[in-house]
């Protein structure tokens, strides 16, 4: 199953800007440079995309692999790729369906993309099959220009479409490292979680909590972050702290509300758990 | 005519008057042996069954028992044999006549089962039970009639004991010997062989203290045994003996009550409650028995290792009041409960100091360990006390156990706070203090003091100590400000730890001294100790003088304030010093009543005493005036533990020396003998006289050496080797040490110098060579001993596996034709292009294609004991009996194994991670590395990657040991030039080490991490450029970790808990690769 989805971003999605990356992007965007955003999950990259495409009056592409649950946060639904690795060159470029009449060809999100002029958005890229970076290439340096070999066409992207692809850099597997050749037709854009200032108002923002109990998760998340080498194969996420804030914000005591959103969401080990109970318990009353 | 009809012939007149039976089992014997027996023998045989004849009226039944039992005797027997039979017999006619008909009737088949050698023993022992009566007649008889069931079932020496219970319980009632001895065969039989003896025995002791019992142990004693652990069993037994031997009438009770108590108790567990009750039985036997009785209540409360603790609580009454510990140990004494319930209440560093480190490292954001107290102590750095909880900047010492409350969580919370103070000294930054430094909340008098140290202060809470004339009384104030400050923090930061922690100050509150009988001045720091613990209004103060003590007050409560910094805690220890100097520390003799505080208008107050240090010339600290009572320090407080900032920072400064920049850098080289002295002497806790007993000299040498040690630098001992200039090429090749020199291949390799931001040519040598076989037990017995982990890793690497196998299409030729393509080979034929022919598939072992090279650190570090951590214990407290079995595996483990070292683990890992890369088959080499000194970089090959693994590669394990130096640079170097030759696509570099790179030479000088840290980067990083992956997993739980912060950015893994290394290791191998 392929999560695509096409949409303009005609409200203004809710951003804080944590460095110059909206400087950045915008001037990326000008002079049709491709952005990677790295960065730890869950720590406002997709947003970001967002708030760009609707700051630049673009329509998004989205196609995420993988990372996103069913019940991601967000102004538009996302939907899940459950077979990540399965991801192939046909399943962005299109393919031909059978139907009654015969064969039909259908363009994929990327060919759309390109075709519309979209800011097109590759979520954790590394998770696609090989065969994908095939089309990046092309498209990504000075020709514009995705093949597709099917059909035996090759299209010229229109003006505005821009590819953006995420990556997270946290544990990944050295079989999946992402190419030297293909990283290096991007501009990268790095992303570290917010302080805890910017991130208690990210949460307030998005959970609706009192500023003093956001600061409070920002806290638990600073600390919680501190132990990342733990098994924890990556810190808590700013999305986690706002499932928190917004379990709090439904009268769930903050106690038990930070156990099932960042205890347990975390890790599995233990004794690794029960640290984190232990500083939720001093945290918290 | 035959010998035996010319015999019966020559008798027949000897059997008149007797019953005709007799003559024909005499004749039948004879026909029977006559075969058997020579003439002569058959004669000599014959003439005793004559003889029986005319012993007694009654003596022909023994005869012609004897006549029908000689054909039976077994074939084996001796001619002995056959004239002891005759005797035996003949002398138990002459006792009773039916006595020998028994003996007689049986001996055949008795004979056979205890061999002839026990005949006379077997007839004493009947002997001993006939006393000359009938009754006694019976018993022994039915004794020798018992024979053949009875040897069937036990051996002589148990039937030796079983007669001894027999005659007992004879003396009391024949009946139920009778009884006893009809069952014993059966109950006996039931019992382990070397069960019998000491079953006996107990009913021995049973029979003489309370034989009515004897029926009911021969009825249930076997079933009750059972449930006691065999191999402790006649143990149990003899505890159970003693009490019999007490006269007691209750000792069956006692065993019954015993082995059912056991029963409830894990079989493994039964050796350690037997050991212990045997430890009582010498003061009470009973004590030993309900100790055992009552286990299975007691290890429902408590675990098995704090059984001994328990019992040795008991124990102490026990010696002393022999009444008051059997109460105890019947479970009918208060103490006995009270002892109980604080065992099983309280809590032990070792069980929640892994938890409690991770806590620490989150809240602070550094890596922390936590140890015990005593640990501290024994260092010889300082701290003294060997149960405060204090830090030294990288480790939380903290009391081994918690027991102030009956309630495990309450001792938890306890255990918490107290981490929680000293990990607040690390987060809020007590030990950053620096002298100029402004503070936040004060205005800063610290520039306008005269500073009064003659040599240069070793460092910055040094410089500022050395404001005041008297370091004691400054060193106690400084310390009330500070965890002031910490405490308030704490509250402000956590508030789920403001309970608990209010909680303890009100119980620190509740144990201060009465401080109106306290000499002036240490009652106002005694007030302020009280303000810090949130106790205002517990300040009890002449009323007359309200003066100076409500501005210490305010002093320190501003120091509550958020944004309060250690610099802040200093100015305000200043100005209390001040005060504080001020008062003459005298009883005070006014009248005046000792009040709470009247409220303060705190604008009224000088507090920033700018009269101190105002237009004026700068004025001085005062000094204690001559002839007051000597000034001591308030009692301590419990949660805070010690606060030694000085020390902190000075062991901070030696272990980072090398980052400061020059200005305030410290090497010990610079760290002169004479600022250590000073240190030593104005420390105020270092007790001076302990030190000048010995020789001063020494003893800070000693001081500084240990010191130096716990900043991570060698020891100075070795101090000649450093010394060696850097261009000095000699090494200690040629000393000839190895004198079956294996072949050496040397490379050279450029090593990265940071300061100069280049490379320094060819400057390391690394000498390779395959490293000495050993045996191959270890490779084996790591096998074994991680047997489950071996096949749970081999099914996860299987699993790997079936990815390998990939359709690969649109061949020339293959398994089958892929439908596509034909079509479309088809549509080209139609058509006239030319076809392409690709259409066949086929199934392909796709190689995985990786290679990794495995580089173990050997350098002497990694000699190092693993503490070894407490295991713990999942199901807690739920069933005695499983957490019983648990704890005794493991002690048997750890008595079976010694403590595991660094390198110990390092190889275990090696072991299983190549069951995984045999599995799936990858290309791998495995390196080990040490050496000493640039010009001599030991590369070791324990397999290399075109080598096949192989028992050479057992044997090669087994000899990885500590060697010297850890050079992390050029081996990584020599790694990579090693992965560069394989083909593989996926390379990967796996660096297992305890973190230190340290060599001689590997920076300017020892403690200087910050070298060899750039040139281990450097190297990593070039592994990057070759397209290698590397990977650095550090085992480390010290903090002692330098690459960690260097390598952020690259795969990089602290293993913490180093135990788990061997499962880590082919876990990380997989996420590396799938
Ligand atoms: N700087 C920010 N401004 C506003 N919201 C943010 C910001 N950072 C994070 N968030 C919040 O965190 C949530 C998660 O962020 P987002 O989904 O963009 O993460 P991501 O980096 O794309 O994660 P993943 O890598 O898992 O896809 C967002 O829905 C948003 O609510
Ligand atoms: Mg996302």
């Amino acid at each position: 199953m392929l999560a695509a989805e096409e949409f303009t971003v005609r409200e203004e999605p809710y951003y804080l800007p944590l460095g110059d990356e909206i400087e950045l992007f915008e001037a990326a965007f000008r002079q049709r440079i491709p952005v990677l955003l790295k960065g730890p999950t869950g720590c406002g990259k997709t947003r970001f995309v967002e708030y760009m495409s609707y700051r630049l009056g673009q329509p998004v592409t989205r196609i995420s692999q993988g990372g996103d649950g069913p019940g991601e946060a967000g102004p538009r639904p996302f939907v899940t790729v459950a077979c990540h690795e399965d991801l192939t060159a046909s399943d962005l470029v299109g393919r031909y369906l059978l139907d009654t009449d015969g064969t039909r060809w259908i363009d994929g999100p990327l060919t759309r993309a390109v075709k519309h002029g979209a800011i097109c958005y590759l979520d954790e890229v590394v998770e696609a099959r090989k065969d994908t970076t095939v089309l990046i290439h092309p498209l990504t340096d000075y020709r514009r220009l995705l093949p597709i070999e099917k059909l035996g066409q090759v299209v010229e992207a229109a003006d505005g479409f821009l590819l953006v692809i995420s990556y997270n850099p946290g544990y990944q597997s050295a079989l999946k490292d992402l190419k030297h050749s293909t990283r290096q037709r991007f501009i990268s854009v790095e992303f570290t979680y917010p302080s805890r200032e910017q991130e208690a108002e990210i949460i307030t923002h998005e959970s609706g909590v009192d500023m003093a109990v956001s600061i409070e998760l920002a806290k638990l998340g600073e600390k919680v972050r501190n132990l990342k080498e733990h098994g924890l194969g990556e810190g808590v996420s700013t999305r986690l702290l706002i499932y928190a804030g917004r379990l709090i914000e439904r009268g769930i005591a903050p106690r038990r509300a930070a156990q099932v959103a960042v205890t347990w969401a975390l890790t599995d080990d233990l004794d690794v758990q029960r640290s984190i109970e232990e500083v939720v318990t001093s945290i918290f009353e | 005519m035959s010998v035996a009809a010319e015999l019966a012939a020559r008798n027949r007149e000897r059997f008149e008057g007797f019953p005709e039976p007799l003559l024909e089992a005499y004749e039948a014997g004879l026909r029977a042996l006559e075969a058997r027996l020579t003439p002569t023998r058959l004669e000599n045989w014959s003439r005793g069954g004559l003889d029986l004849m005319a012993v007694s009226l009654r003596s022909w039944e023994s005869a012609a028992e004897y006549f029908r039992a000689g054909p039976r005797i077994p074939e084996a027997a001796p001619w002995e044999t056959w004239e002891q039979l005759a005797g035996e017999a003949a002398s138990l006619t002459e006792q009773s006549a039916p006595l020998a008909v028994s003996f007689l009737r049986s001996a055949p088949e008795t004979l056979a089962l205890v061999g002839p050698n026990h005949l006379a023993q077997w007839a004493d022992l009947g002997r001993r039970l006939y006393k000359g009566n009938w009754k006694s007649s019976s018993l022994a008889a039915q004794f020798y009639d018992a024979g053949p069931e009875l040897f069937a079932a036990i051996r002589m020496s148990q039937a030796g004991r079983l007669t001894l219970f027999l005659d007992e319980l004879a003396r009391h009632s024949y009946e139920l010997a009778a009884a006893c001895l009809a069952s014993a065969p059966e109950v006996l039989g039931r019992l382990d062989g070397a069960d019998r003896a000491p079953f006996l025995t107990f009913g021995v002791e049973l029979a003489q203290s309370s034989w009515a019992d004897s029926r009911l142990y021969f009825d249930r004693g076997v079933a009750l045994l059972q449930r006691v652990h065999a191999p402790v069993r006649e143990r149990y037994l003899l505890l159970a003996a003693r009490v019999a031997r007490d006269h007691s009438r209750s000792a069956f009770q006692y065993f019954e009550d015993g082995a059912a108590a056991l029963g409830e108790v894990e079989p493994d567990a039964h050796g350690p409650v037997i050991e212990l009750a045997e430890q009582l039985a010498p003061h009470s036997a009973y004590a030993a028995m309900d100790f055992i009785g009552n286990s299975p209540a007691v290890l429902e409360k408590v675990r098995i290792d704090e059984l001994p603790a328990w019992q040795a609580a008991g124990l102490g009454i026990l010696a002393a009041s022999r009444e008051g510990g059997e109460a105890y140990f019947r479970l009918q004494s208060s103490r006995g409960e009270e002892v109980l319930d604080t065992l099983s209440a309280r809590v032990e560093l070792a069980r929640v100091g892994e938890v409690l480190r991770l806590y620490a490292k989150a809240l602070t954001g550094r890596d922390i360990s936590i140890h015990a107290a005593a640990v501290l102590a024994e260092k010889g750095i300082g701290w003294v006390d060997e149960e405060r909880a204090s830090t030294e900047g990288t480790t939380i010492f903290l009391p081994e156990v918690m027991e102030r409350h009956r309630d495990k969580d309450e001792n938890f919370a306890a255990m918490k706070v107290f981490a929680t103070h000293q990990a607040a000294h690390l987060e809020f930054e007590s030990f950053a203090f620096s002298f100029e430094r402004p503070s936040a909340l004060f205005e800063d008098l610290r520039p306008t003091l005269p500073e009064r140290g003659e040599a240069r202060p070793a460092t910055e809470i040094e410089r500022f100590f050395d404001l005041f004339p008297d370091r004691a009384l400054a060193s106690d104030l400084h310390e009330i400000a500070e965890d002031a400050r910490i405490d308030a923090a704490i509250k402000r930061a956590y508030a789920g730890i403001r309970g608990p922690l209010g909680r303890m100050q009100r119980e620190e509150l509740a144990r201060r001294p009465e401080v109106s009988e306290l000499p002036l001045r240490q009652a106002f720091v005694e007030n302020l100790v009280r303000v810090s613990l949130d106790g205002a209004g517990a300040v009890r103060w002449p009323a007359g003088r309200a003066e100076p003590m409500a501005g210490g007050v305010a002093i320190l409560q501003r120091l509550t304030a958020a944004g309060a910094t250690a610099e802040d805690a200093a100015e305000a220890a200043l100005r209390l010093y001040r005060l504080a100097i001020g008062i003459r520390n005298e009883r005070d003799e006014s009248e005046d009543d000792w009040d709470a505080l009247p409220e303060f208008d705190e604008q009224s107050l000088d507090l920033d005493l700018s009269g101190l240090g105002g237009d004026g010339p700068p004025m001085e600290l005062g000094e204690a005036p001559e002839g007051e009572s000597e000034y001591e320090s308030p009692q301590e407080i419990d949660f805070r533990g010690e606060f030694k900032p000085e020390l902190v920072q000075l062991l901070m400064k030696l272990r980072d020396g090398a980052e400061q920049g020059d200005a305030g850098r410290i090497s010990p080289e610079q760290l002169t003998e004479e600022q250590l002295r000073e240190l030593l002497e104005k420390s105020a806790e270092i007790d001076l006289d302990a030190l000048l007993e010995g020789d001063l000299q020494q003893t800070t040498g000693m001081f500084l050496s240990n010191l130096l040690k716990e900043a991570g630098t060698p020891a100075l001992d070795s101090d000649a080797q450093s010394d060696q200039p850097l261009s000095d090429l000699s090494t200690g090749a040629d000393e000839g040490e190895e004198p079956l020199a294996p072949v050496v291949t040397t490379y050279y390799y450029d090593e990265w110098d940071f300061r100069a931001q280049d490379y320094k040519p060819r400057w390391c040598a690394v000498k390779e060579t395959a490293l000495e076989e050993g045996g191959e037990e270890f490779y084996e017995e790591t096998l074994r001993e991680y047997a489950s982990l071996v096949s749970q890793t081999r099914k996860q690497f299987e699993l790997m596996k079936p990815e390998l196998f990939r359709k690969i299409k649109r061949l020339s030729d293959g398994e089958d034709v892929e439908l596509d393509p034909a079509i479309e080979w088809m549509i080209d034929i139609r058509t006239g292009v030319s076809p392409t022919e690709k259409i066949y598939w086929r199934r392909n072992k796709v190689e995985r294609d990786v290679a990794i090279a495995f580089l173990l650190d050997m350098s002497a570090s990694t000699d190092e004991e693993i503490a070894r951590r407490d295991q713990q214990y999942d199901d807690a407290g739920d069933d005695p009996r499983k957490y019983l079995s648990w704890w005794v595996t493991k002690r048997r483990q750890e008595l079976a194994a010694p403590p595991k070292r660094i390198i110990d683990l390092e190889k275990e890992a090696t072991v299983l991670l190549i069951t995984a890369l045999e599995t799936i088959g990858d290309d791998y080499g495995i390196y080990g590395f040490s050496g000493y000194g640039r010009d001599n970089v030991e590369f070791y090959v324990i397999k290399d990657f075109e080598e096949r693994f192989g028992e050479a590669t057992k044997r090669r394990i087994d000899k990885v040991t500590p060697i010297r130096s850890t050079r992390m640079g050029p081996a990584i170097r020599h790694a990579i030039h090693k992965l560069s030759a394989t083909e593989a696509k996926v390379r990967i570099l796996v660096l297992l080490s305890d973190g230190r790179p340290q060599d001689h030479g590997y920076g300017r000088d020892r403690t200087e991490k910050e070298y060899a840290i750039h040139d281990t980067r450097q190297a990593l990083n070039e592994a990057r450029r070759e397209g290698i992956t590397p990977f650095a997993l550090t085992v480390d739980r010290a903090g002692h970790d330098y690459l960690k912060t260097m390598c952020e950015d690259m795969g990089y893994e602290v293993v913490g808990d180093i135990e788990s290394l061997p499962r880590r290791l082919p876990a990380l191998y997989r996420r590396l690769t799938e």
